[in-house]
């Protein structure tokens, strides 16, 4: 079964600036082996998988294959030395066939071949037939469904015969059927003896097909064992669910005018190209109600925000105290009162905190600017500690702070949040509860929270969506949510 | 594919054999203005190499093509030697100033490297100027040998050149390594990780473009007998060749040639609006890239192949 | 003698550079957009300045004025015909708009350029000193409009700098440099603020061609040797920093009035050429650039 070890990563680090994307990180893979490295968004594994691939250069460690050190190696060398990798993304050429899209992958790195050789052309059928693309070899990229493409992706991964096969969130964007063919050809590539390592944010889709799972959180491995034992694990669930799922007292919030719902979303439907990012979505938040969106990366969480805020086109209904939303520019959705603040923080680096805050309140006159202002310093008083200092320096929770910051000057009616927790030491979390906790006491908000971390986000909620691949697989309170859900969330 | 690649051959057979029948029918007059476009054909089929496949915009293709022209046309002029030596030297120099060029360049992000091709000619230009004494300078310099008197035996000479570059320049960009090419210019990242050094393959792209510029441009020069900076250098050229590249369709090579030939011929045609020629072509090649980026022909393939 | 000539010389065309460059600069930094049609922008006011002021004899200041709107007009044109349309076009790949609008440009520029020879011809124009007289600086007998024209540059700019660092809205289009989708999701829409940037760009630009017909003068051949020398500035400063600009600038015009100077006038352009090639390789990201 499992062979030699084919690829050993040692100690490998990697910083982007003042950002650890990769830590102190080792692990083995052998030869006929599946292993699935998993984690959150920031995990750093996706920076991992382009260390390998020699996409991006590490900052200290190694990376052996077959014992020798690749670290460092331009990745058409890596390549060659029998590494492959399967984007994320597929990335055909859109004006060549599937046949010479393939054949490609099958050229030698030469200048002066002009032939591509009957032989290579063989070969090339033969590989795509193997992944199942033998009906389709002459058709164009842009002609081809969304399965079909991951499969051109896969074919060209192992039309070299590679050692290592690499491949980033092999079942994205797929169907129940469709994923189950595709782990039939990634236990394929196992059993031809190949060293497979799958890139995911979730234990649960890897879970039948790895022999060994990784797990990571902010750069480090966390965790590693097979899948049942990964997803036991107290620092895993810790890390995903926030730990302990508690059924949390809940005092009813006073009665308010509930006939009307705040935010009603209908039926909604996001496509980018041909995968279906969210499938009829439906859900609604009412006036003064903390409303929870809990889901895994790649759920669709932030493709549900940026439908709402304008930021992506949509099929089906959004609407904001009755008002269709579809008739409003993004800007003016945030002048509305429905304000994002998204996964991305999306700051302005080079400007000071105070610059940042002051921005967001630029539709507000003079004095209730300063008044604003005065209040979100005493929500967050290292923020006037640090208001000349520039965005980029600040630390991660300092930059999240910073951005709910921004958005609260803006005195939005609805306040859409993206997973502030992402990426943030546990220490910070409690600080952004507290401030949830005193902005919902202290002025009536409604809020619309999308999270991974269920911890933080149960306390605070009076109702809980659970989005999975695109779509809304659950709704209730937090209580029956500690029940029903605790289990088989992860 | 195969399909269309044979009827394209037909047809384009068909053109070839035309081309060379024009001169029983066409006036020297004429005949010299398509023997000038022909050569402007291959300046355009090098860029589309460069810029269609490698991915890399090219704003000086008039660098490669004047150190070309002027390197042939001062050893003529200055050292006396035969024509063939001037345009292999030439030739040889276009690709040493490429390869120059190209390597610290490619490094360089799409519009600085745009940029710095550009300030090379301008450069070229000003030194040209300088070193008027080698050079002519702004007036330009004459060359004792030219190819033919006759402007039948110019107007073959220059189709056959097409043709031959056509060719070859059409060839390469269906064969083995024109696939890569497409490869590296439409996704490096995609490139490398399927194993191809990107880099090393456009720095050839460029070699091979500036080959062709280089060997059109000391061809050009003894077609005219005379060598200037207005001619071979100009921006204004670049542009035009540029044009001519985008007007018939982008990584099409063959549309290239159809572009820069029918520019010359339209100039020709707006001549009698003086200045303003310059600005329809400018007009037109504008309008191009606002409704048809995908260039005439470019369109034209794409429609037969939706169908 | 001549060190004070090329010091108080160079000053003078430093500052008009750096005013070109700003604007050139600015909409780099705010629209993402080289724009090679830039030199064609500026020979447009100065030429429409002077015939305004001679031909249609109405004066000096009027026909600065409306030197200033044409060069305005031309660079809304500029955006809503070639730019905007480039930008939006569903026909072009993302990653190839860069390169369209930069051929879009420099076609509109050309066009521009033959435009306005052809209405005008091809001479170099000198529109009349805006205040006659000399004066004397260290016995170096200079115009006083060329000291005015140092001074009207620096205060545009000035007022520029006011404008983006105590108004919200320049507040706001520093922010769209910085993070158009940012920008968007704090309420500012993103096509007023481009057009706000095009429109203080043209009044840069458009001021900056006047001031120089009134100094050099300008004739439409100068329209590639404008682009060249701004797009030489823009990158050693940096591309997207204003300061990075303003420093480059004088180290261009400096470099161009010693050359003129001391080599020969037509050599002029070459040690920014030059100049430009060596930052290009060395730093691309240029003094104080930071994209």
């Amino acid at each position: 079964m499992t062979g030699a070890v084919r690829l050993q990563v040692s100690e490998l680090g990697k910083r982007f600036g003042g950002v650890v994307a990769v830590k102190n990180m080792s692990f083995d893979l052998r030869a006929g082996e599946i292993v699935g490295l998993i984690g959150p968004n920031g995990s750093g594994k996706s920076t991992v998988m382009s260390l390998i691939m020699g996409l991006t250069r590490a900052n200290s460690g190694a990376i052996r294959l077959d014992g020798v050190d690749i670290a460092g190696w331009p990745a058409h060398r890596i390549a060659r030395a029998g590494v492959s990798i399967v984007f994320q993304h597929s990335r055909p050429l859109q004006r060549q066939t599937v046949l010479e899209n393939v054949k490609l992958a099958l050229l030698p790195d030469s200048l002066l071949r002009l032939a591509t050789g009957a032989s290579a052309a063989e070969r090339a059928r033969a590989i795509a037939e193997q992944v199942g693309l033998g009906g389709v070899l002459q058709r164009h990229p842009w002609t081809l469904p969304f399965a079909d493409l991951r499969r051109m992706e896969l074919a060209k991964a192992v039309a070299r015969d590679p050692k290592v096969v690499l491949i980033d969130e092999p079942f994205a964007g797929l169907t129940a059927g469709e994923i189950k063919v595709f782990s039939d050809l990634i236990r394929t590539l196992r059993d031809e003896g190949r060293a497979v390592l799958l890139v995911d944010h979730s234990v649960k889709s890897v879970a039948a097909l790895a022999d060994r799972v990784i797990a990571m959180y902010l750069g480090e491995r966390i965790a590693e064992g097979s899948a049942d034992e990964v997803m036991q694990n107290e620092t895993v669930r810790r890390v995903y669910i926030g730990g302990k799922i508690e059924n949390v007292e809940r005092k009813t919030a006073a009665a308010a005018d509930r006939s009307t719902n705040l935010l009603d979303i209908d039926n909604v439907e996001v496509f980018y190209g041909k995968a279906t990012a969210l499938d009829r979505v439906s859900l609604h938040v009412q006036q003064d109600e903390f409303v929870s969106i809990v889901g895994l990366n790649g759920a669709g969480k932030t493709t549900l925000f940026n439908a709402i805020s304008g930021l992506v086109p949509f099929r089906g209904a959004i609407r904001f105290s009755g008002q269709d939303l579809k008739t409003l520019t993004a800007a003016q959705i945030a002048r509305a009162g429905v304000v994002q603040c998204p996964e991305t923080r999306e700051l302005f680096g080079h400007m000071s905190v105070r610059e940042n805050l002051e921005l967001g309140g630029g539709h507000l006159s003079n004095d209730e600017r300063q008044r604003q202002l005065a209040w979100v310093f005493d929500l967050f008083p290292i923020l006037e500690q640090r208001q000349a200092q520039a965005a980029r320096t600040l630390s991660g929770g300092e930059q999240q702070m910073l951005a709910l910051g921004r958005a609260l000057m803006m005195q939005p009616k609805l306040l859409v949040l993206d997973e502030p927790t992402l990426g943030l030491a546990p220490v910070i979390l409690g600080l952004l509860s507290k401030a949830i906790e005193r902005l919902r006491k202290e002025h009536s908000l409604t809020l619309l929270l999308a999270e991974q971390n269920v911890t933080f986000a149960l306390p605070h909620s009076d109702r809980v969506y659970v989005l999975d691949h695109g779509r809304i697989t659950w709704h209730g309170d937090p209580a029956r949510f500690a029940e029903e859900m605790s289990t088989g969330y992860l | 594919m195969t399909f269309l690649r044979s009827r394209l051959f037909w047809i384009a057979a068909v053109v070839v054999v035309i081309a060379a029948l024009l001169p029983f029918w066409l006036s020297a007059y004429l005949l010299g203005i398509l023997t000038a476009a022909y050569y402007f054909g291959v300046f355009a089929m090098a860029w589309d190499l460069l810029f269609g496949f490698a991915g890399e915009v090219n704003f000086g293709p008039t660098f490669l093509i004047g150190l070309g022209a002027y390197t042939a046309a001062i050893l003529n002029a200055n050292y006396g030697l035969p024509i063939p030596v001037c345009v292999i030297a030439g030739a040889f120099a276009a690709v040493v100033g490429g390869i120059l060029l190209a390597v610290p360049a490619l490094r360089l992000r799409g519009p600085y490297f745009g940029l710095v091709t550009l300030v090379a000619v301008l450069l070229l230009q000003n030194f040209v100027v300088i070193f008027a004494g080698v050079t002519g300078g702004e007036i330009g310099m004459t060359v004792p040998d030219v190819l033919s008197i006759d402007a039948d035996v110019n107007y073959w000479y220059a189709l056959a050149f097409l043709v031959l570059c056509a060719v070859l320049l059409f060839g390469l960009s269906r064969s083995a390594v024109g696939l890569i090419l497409e490869a590296s210019g439409q996704d490096a990242v995609g490139a490398a990780a399927l194993g191809f050094n990107v880099t090393k393959h456009k720095i050839a792209a460029f070699c091979v473009s500036a080959l062709f510029s280089g060997t059109a441009g000391a061809m050009l020069i003894f077609y005219m007998g005379t060598a200037s900076v207005n001619t071979v250098v100009d921006v204004a050229i670049a542009v035009q060749i540029i044009i001519a590249a985008v007007l018939g369709g982008r990584r099409t090579i063959l549309g290239a040639a159809l572009g820069a030939v029918f520019l010359i011929v339209a100039n020709e045609f707006l001549r009698p609006l003086g200045q303003l020629n310059t600005f329809v072509v400018s007009a037109v090649a504008l309008a191009v890239i606002l409704f048809f980026p995908e260039g005439l022909l470019g369109y034209a393939l794409h429609r037969s192949e939706r169908e | 003698m001549r060190a004070v000539q090329i010091l108080v010389d160079g000053f003078a065309i430093s500052s008009l550079y750096g005013l070109a460059a700003v604007g050139f600069t600015l909409i780099f930094g705010v629209s993402g957009v080289l724009n090679l049609a830039h030199g064609g922008i500026m020979v447009v006011a100065a030429i429409i300045g002077w015939a305004a002021a001679g031909e249609f004899g109405l004066g000096t200041y009027a026909g600065t004025l409306i030197g200033v709107i044409a060069g305005l007009i031309m660079a809304y044109a500029t955006y809503l015909v070639v730019v905007r349309p480039i930008q939006r076009s569903r026909a072009i790949r993302p990653e190839e708009t860069e390169i369209f609008v930069l051929t879009g440009t420099l076609l509109w520029g050309i066009m521009i350029q033959v435009g306005m020879a052809y209405l005008f011809s091809d001479n170099p124009v000198t529109m009349r000193p805006l205040i006659a007289g000399v004066v004397n600086i260290f016995g170096v007998r200079t115009p006083t409009n060329e000291i005015l024209i140092a001074v009207i540059a620096w205060a545009v700019i000035g007022l520029l700098w006011l404008l983006v660092n105590r108004t919200r809205t320049g507040k706001a289009l520093l922010g769209a440099s910085m993070n158009p989708r940012g920008v968007t999701l704090l309420g500012y829409e993103l096509t007023q603020l481009y057009l706000i940037a095009w429109t203080i760009y043209g009044i840069l630009a458009g001021t900056a061609g006047v001031l120089l017909a009134s100094f050099l003068g300008v004739s439409t051949t100068n329209a590639g040797q404008l682009t060249a020398s701004a797009f030489s500035i823009v990158v050693l400063g940096g591309l997207g920093s204003v300061s990075g600009s303003l420093i480059a600038a004088y180290v261009v015009g400096y470099l161009e009035t010693m050359t003129a100077y001391l080599i020969a006038p037509t050599l002029r352009p070459i040690p920014s050429l030059i100049l430009l090639v060596l930052v290009v390789y060395v730093r691309p990201q240029g003094l104080l650039g930071r994209r």
